[in-house]
């Protein structure tokens, strides 16, 4: 596994890959922005609704994962929720989506060695952040996640799942340091 | 500067008809403790020591109050948590 960020003395923030690793984190892009890409918006749908970026109508998500990630802004008014979402929820789908681009861009003109702008790496932060809030999503993972897991079989698929969740979780610590400092 | 006392300032704030409505940041077991740290410094640029007890609380107390206004400038810092992926909510103060 790689080492994580460094800050070079010139300013620039590098990361160092294997190929498999740097293919892992494509992959991931794609199925983040397949996962949160906005829908084409209908053809006969109001144009004025398209101009100030809200939906005529959007509903709450049922898969666990887009509702962590497009959470209920009113924990107990359902209809002023439904609201925020009708207004926000294009926004955020699309900043999500521009994180993930942003990151494969940046990984599809590099080999093992990562060099990121001061500029793109609150991009790869957010992108970081959405791939192991997905992933932590779908695992059930709570704060006694990792005390658990010792009893599953060693080719438990959720035990591969969570090697790159961990990976992930390091390359996001030694980002937010860098971006800390 | 402020000729006024202090604790007259404070009153009034406490009263303010127009900042009603709060914004609340809950704790989960995905979220970075220093990336939380980080997002509070960067959107609401909060100083590190406040930014890091807000932090602290979330963390701890299980969630904690990050901002105050109007309904309209909470739903804009709810979304912009949203996008850092905070898992965050408004709420009226009373």
């Amino acid at each position: 596994m790689s080492t994580g960020f460094n800050l070079e003395s010139s300013g620039r923030i590098i990361l160092r890959l294997d190929e498999v690793e740097r293919m892992m984190l494509i992959s991931l892009c794609d199925q983040m922005v397949t996962l949160v890409t906005p829908q084409e918006r209908d053809p006969d749908a109001d144009p004025l609704f398209a101009l100030v970026g809200i939906e005529p109508s959007v509903e709450r998500p049922e898969d666990e994962v887009i509702l962590r990630l497009f959470p209920d802004a009113y924990s107990d008014d359902e209809h002023a929720a439904s609201d925020f979402r009708r207004f926000t929820e294009r926004d955020l789908r699309q900043t999500k989506t521009n994180h993930a681009q942003t990151v494969q861009e940046t990984l599809q003109r590099s080999g093992e060695k990562v060099v990121l702008s001061i500029a793109v790496a609150p991009s790869w932060l957010g992108f970081l952040n959405d791939v192991r809030l997905a992933l932590g999503s779908r695992m059930g993972i709570d704060d006694d996640f990792h005390d658990e897991v010792v009893n599953l079989d060693e080719d438990d698929p959720l035990l591969a799942m969570l090697d790159v969740y961990d990976w992930l979780t390091y390359l996001q610590e030694t980002l937010v340091q860098i971006m800390l400092a | 500067m402020s000729i006024a006392p202090a604790e007259i300032t404070q009153v009034v704030e406490q009263v303010d008809p127009d900042r009603p409505w709060i914004t609340m940041v809950w704790n989960d077991p995905v979220n970075l403790m220093s990336y939380v740290t980080y997002v509070f410094m960067t959107y609401f640029e909060y100083d590190k020591s406040h930014a890091e007890s807000l932090m602290m609380d979330v963390h701890e107390k299980g969630r904690a109050v990050v901002s105050n206004g109007t309904r309209e400038e909470m739903e804009r810092d709810v979304a912009a948590m949203h996008g850092y992926g905070l898992w965050t909510t408004l709420q009226k103060d009373d």
